[in-house]
């Protein structure tokens, strides 16, 4: 796996290190691993059975979330707290293509995808000008106003939401969502690498030293704010094939999105594979808990959430992986964020 | 033609004018000292030329176009580059990327990155941080981030660079050090503009000096004539000499 | 006087009124945003616990609901300094996003404790005077709502009284502006810091307690108060508390005309307008002081 960078200090929360990894041992071992990773999970579906098909599907989703949000969140400094708002664009697009268009799920994706990375476009001309704190709820904001149009809206299906056609077979959905993480991870994989990578770290390391060194900001910004919205609208739009429903309030919802930063936080936020391990680890944790009671699993999240914040706020593979052991780098982190 | 010229240059903050009407021209080849106590608008005055404050009153060209209120990432590509006081590393990326950054942006399509990486090498050598390019930015020691802050400035392949107190802080063998590359970057052609405190090196450096004080420019010649102007001493409240080896007027 | 004239001045009358209560939810968040930097996403769930006080107090006690509100407040003021000194000063130096992201884990945990323990069902308060209004000229105006609107000043008048006249006050003014200094002066900045929270949280029960008389009280009530809680810090900038007051007043016209113009499924399009309006004019907020370089 391709490690996650060594102590710094917090930039914006996201401790990430810019352009290409100094090893090129690391990077081999890295993809070696995905390679095998990915040979794994294509013969999957053959040899387990639909429950564990499903559980497996949703960790895909999630670790395209969280792959995606690393995108703007990570790796450009920008935390984005209403990635949902494209989630719920992919879902709504793809919906309302099909069952009113009569369009093929494969041709009514990409169109989700589309219009959700100029609505990003757009949006992010305005809101990536705001500063951190600023532009966290404004794309909150963004969030609650797209639920509340569709669910307004006579096209949307208003307050009671749309159902699409059925799918054949569940694997649909598996080999899908598992086609899109791919591309989220290659995603990944590949911008540090070019040359908008380094304006983007850059950006998020210090912006005005950046503009003064020939970078014009918002375009890379946009850039990346639009490949975290079309990943989250091809997620949007499996998930509402999957569901075969959708309704403004479940899928225009906060918890979305902010899983997917504590599972990029957690995998190690700025590194490629950091936020699928993130999803795998805490989205099973997650079926642990709702196998044991499915009223407080969300009780049981909370408590998990400020427990990682506090312990191992940069990330679990950080804490893990410290030479120093679990409980020196536990102390560490503590030391640097308390009073 | 000035390589740069500054006309009338205002900058108000509220009701407080931190440069007030101030005249500058740099001819191309020039290494110009700019001085002043502190608080006298230095620092402000390269802001605006690079773009980062716009002036309230007045107007700046460069090379003869008109410079004022442009964007600073598009004035960095028409070729000034400038150091920050405190040095402003991309602290998590490495010392190599970080002079990669300049390389890659200084043209719109400039190069890739992997001739960038490569380009850099070679400003890291010039400025002698060439043994530690693979360190992050943030494990480096002060005096190595100003170095940083000098090699991400060359790598912009600037033709006028504007110098902000590079000199602080070091020992008399490392200012000469130092000098002695500004030197010989001028001679491969880019014009500097230097705010310095440390007098000897304005001294043996800067062919003419401008002096800023509260905003407003009170002597301007060269550094013999300049030291001298009563004007100017009594500026610098502290100063009894001219020529003196110390950190320099506070 | 016409029709549109005094529906006009009645939808003056309502958006002021309704204004107070946005105020006081905007307070505490406003206050912890200003002196912690922490942005307290579950600051709804507070208002939410302070509105089940209030219920529980009336219902079970026969208590009058704003004789409940000193409670509701006391009760949160001790929650807020535990929270505060035991678990929100473990990682008040790190990242916003890491304090955004344990005030969500707060969220998760106190939303879905309240759902288990009192269920998702609709409460409401109504008092032998709910229904009484004041006719002042044209204008109707409901006592639960003049009532709420000097409540939420009083406490306005009380918070900046005990900022600028108190040594807590200027003990927390202090920390705020530089922690180090405040340090260095010998100020206990964790218990400052406990005693800002308590007293946010404290202004946030109050609040849920006053919203809990007009409106329904269920456990998922928290979202829309944070998301107020949010435009009015925006609005009227933060850590001041004229700034809560005006933003507070200036969303309950906006949202009120909004809602007579566009109809009430709309309040979240007109909060989010405004909202980005004024962080790409001023993003400091209407009182809050200019920002510098351009970004």
């Amino acid at each position: 796996m391709i490690r996650p960078p060594a102590v710094g200090t917090a930039v914006s929360g996201a401790e990430a290190t810019a352009g290409p990894l100094p090893s090129r041992a690391a990077d081999a071992r890295g993809i070696a691993l995905a390679a095998a990773a990915l040979i794994a999970a294509l013969v999957l579906p053959a040899v387990l059975n639909t429950y564990y098909v499903r559980i497996i599907t949703g960790i895909f989703l999630f670790g395209i979330l969280a792959s995606a949000w690393n995108l703007i969140g990570g790796y450009t400094g920008y935390p984005d707290f209403g990635g949902a708002a494209f989630l719920g664009i992919g879902a709504y697009t793809t919906g309302i293509l099909m069952l009113r268009g009569h369009a093929p799920f494969a041709a009514a994706l990409p169109a989700g995808c589309i219009l959700a990375a100029i609505a990003a476009a757009g949006m992010g001309a305005l809101l990536l000008r705001l500063r951190g704190h600023y532009f966290a709820i404004a794309t909150l904001g963004f969030m609650l106003v797209l639920r509340q149009l569709t669910a307004n809206l006579d096209i949307t299906g208003g307050g009671s939401g749309i159902n699409l056609p059925a799918a054949s077979d569940f694997t649909v959905f598996y080999y899908w969502m598992l086609g899109a993480l791919v591309v989220a991870v290659l995603a990944g994989f590949a911008l540090p690498r070019t040359r908008a990578g380094y304006a983007i770290a850059a950006i998020r390391e210090n912006q005005d030293a950046a503009q003064v060194l020939g970078i014009e900001p918002l375009p890379y910004k946009i850039l990346a704010y639009a490949a975290n919205a079309f990943l989250f609208a091809a997620a949007g739009g499996i998930y509402a094939y999957w569901l075969t429903f959708i309704e403004p309030l479940t899928i225009f919802n906060i918890d979305f999105t902010v899983q997917a930063v504590v599972m990029a936080l957690f995998g190690g936020p700025g590194t490629v594979f950091g936020p699928v391990v993130g999803a795998v680890i805490l989205k099973t944790l997650d079926v642990v808990l709702t196998n044991i009671s499915l009223f407080l699993h969300n009780v049981f999240f909370g408590g998990l959430v400020c427990l990682l914040v506090i312990f191992a706020p940069r990330g679990l593979a950080e804490i893990f992986q410290s030479p120093a052991g679990l409980r020196a780098s536990i102390r560490d982190a503590l030391r640097e964020n308390r009073v | 033609m000035a390589l740069l010229a500054a006309a009338g240059v205002t900058k108000l903050f509220g009701r407080l004018a931190a440069l007030n009407r101030v005249d500058v021209a740099i001819e191309p080849g020039e290494i110009v000292g700019l001085i002043g106590p502190n608080g006298a608008g230095k620092s402000t005055l390269v802001n605006l030329i690079t773009g980062m404050e716009t002036p309230t009153a007045g107007r700046i060209t460069f090379d003869g176009a008109d410079i004022t209120g442009r964007r600073p990432a598009a004035i960095a590509r028409l070729g000034i580059a400038r150091t920050f006081q405190i040095a402003q590393p991309f602290r998590n990326m490495t010392v190599r990327q970080n002079v990669a950054v300049p390389s890659l942006f200084r043209a719109a399509r400039a190069s890739g990155v992997a001739e960038a990486l490569d380009r850099a090498d070679g400003v890291l050598d010039l400025v002698g941080l060439g043994a530690k390019r693979a360190l992050p930015a943030r494990a480096l020691t002060t005096p190595d981030l100003r170095r940083l802050e000098l090699a991400k400035a060359i790598a912009l392949g600037p033709r006028l660079m504007l110098l902000d107190e590079v000199m602080a802080g070091l020992t008399p063998a490392e200012t000469d050090a130092e000098m002695a590359l500004l030197r010989r970057i001028n001679t491969q052609g880019i014009t500097l503009l230097v705010i310095e405190h440390v007098l000897r090196v304005v001294m043996g450096l800067c062919r003419r000096i401008v002096v800023l004080h509260h905003g407003t420019k009170i002597a301007e010649g060269s550094p013999q004539a300049v030291t001298s102007d009563p004007a100017v001493v009594a500026a610098y409240l502290g100063v009894r000499h001219a020529g003196r080896d110390d950190a320099g007027p506070r | 006087m016409s029709p549109s004239t005094q529906i006009a001045l009645q939808n003056a009358v309502n958006g002021l009124l309704i204004g107070g209560t946005y105020a006081t939810v905007g307070l505490g968040m406003s206050l912890v945003w200003g002196v912690l930097n922490v942005i307290n996403i579950a600051h709804g769930a507070f208002v939410m616990l302070g509105a089940y006080t209030t219920y529980w107090l009336f219902t079970l006690y026969g208590l009058d609901p704003f004789a409940t509100l000193p409670l509701a407040g006391a009760a949160l003021f001790v929650l807020g300094y535990g929270l505060q000194r035991i678990v929100i000063n473990q990682v008040i130096r790190a990242s916003f996003l890491i304090t955004f992201l344990l005030t969500f884990g707060f969220d998760l945990l106190i939303t879905n404790t309240a759902l288990a323990v009192w269920t998702a069902d609709v409460r409401a308060v109504t008092t032998a005077y709910s229904g009484r209004s004041l006719h002042l000229g044209p204008v109707i105006v409901p006592a639960i709502r003049l009532m709420t609107l000097a409540a939420a000043l009083l406490v306005a008048a009380v918070l900046h009284l005990v900022m600028s006249r108190t040594r807590l006050g200027s003990a927390i003014r202090a920390t705020a502006s530089d922690q180090e200094a405040a340090r260095l002066m010998g100020i206990p900045i964790a218990h400052i810091y406990a005693l800002t929270f308590a007293i946010a949280l404290a202004t946030a029960g109050i609040a849920g307690g006053l919203a809990g008389m007009s409106f329904p009280i269920y456990p998922a009530m928290g979202a829309n108060y944070t998301f107020i809680g949010f435009v009015v810090c925006v609005l009227g900038g933060l850590g001041s508390v004229a700034g809560a007051l005006l933003g507070g007043l200036i969303f309950g016209l906006l949202t009120t005309y909004a809602a007579g113009w566009l109809g009430p499924n709309y309040d979240y399009i007109v909060a989010f307008s405004a909202l980005i309006l004024v962080l790409l004019a001023k993003p400091t907020g209407l009182l809050g002081r200019t920002v510098r370089f351009r970004g």
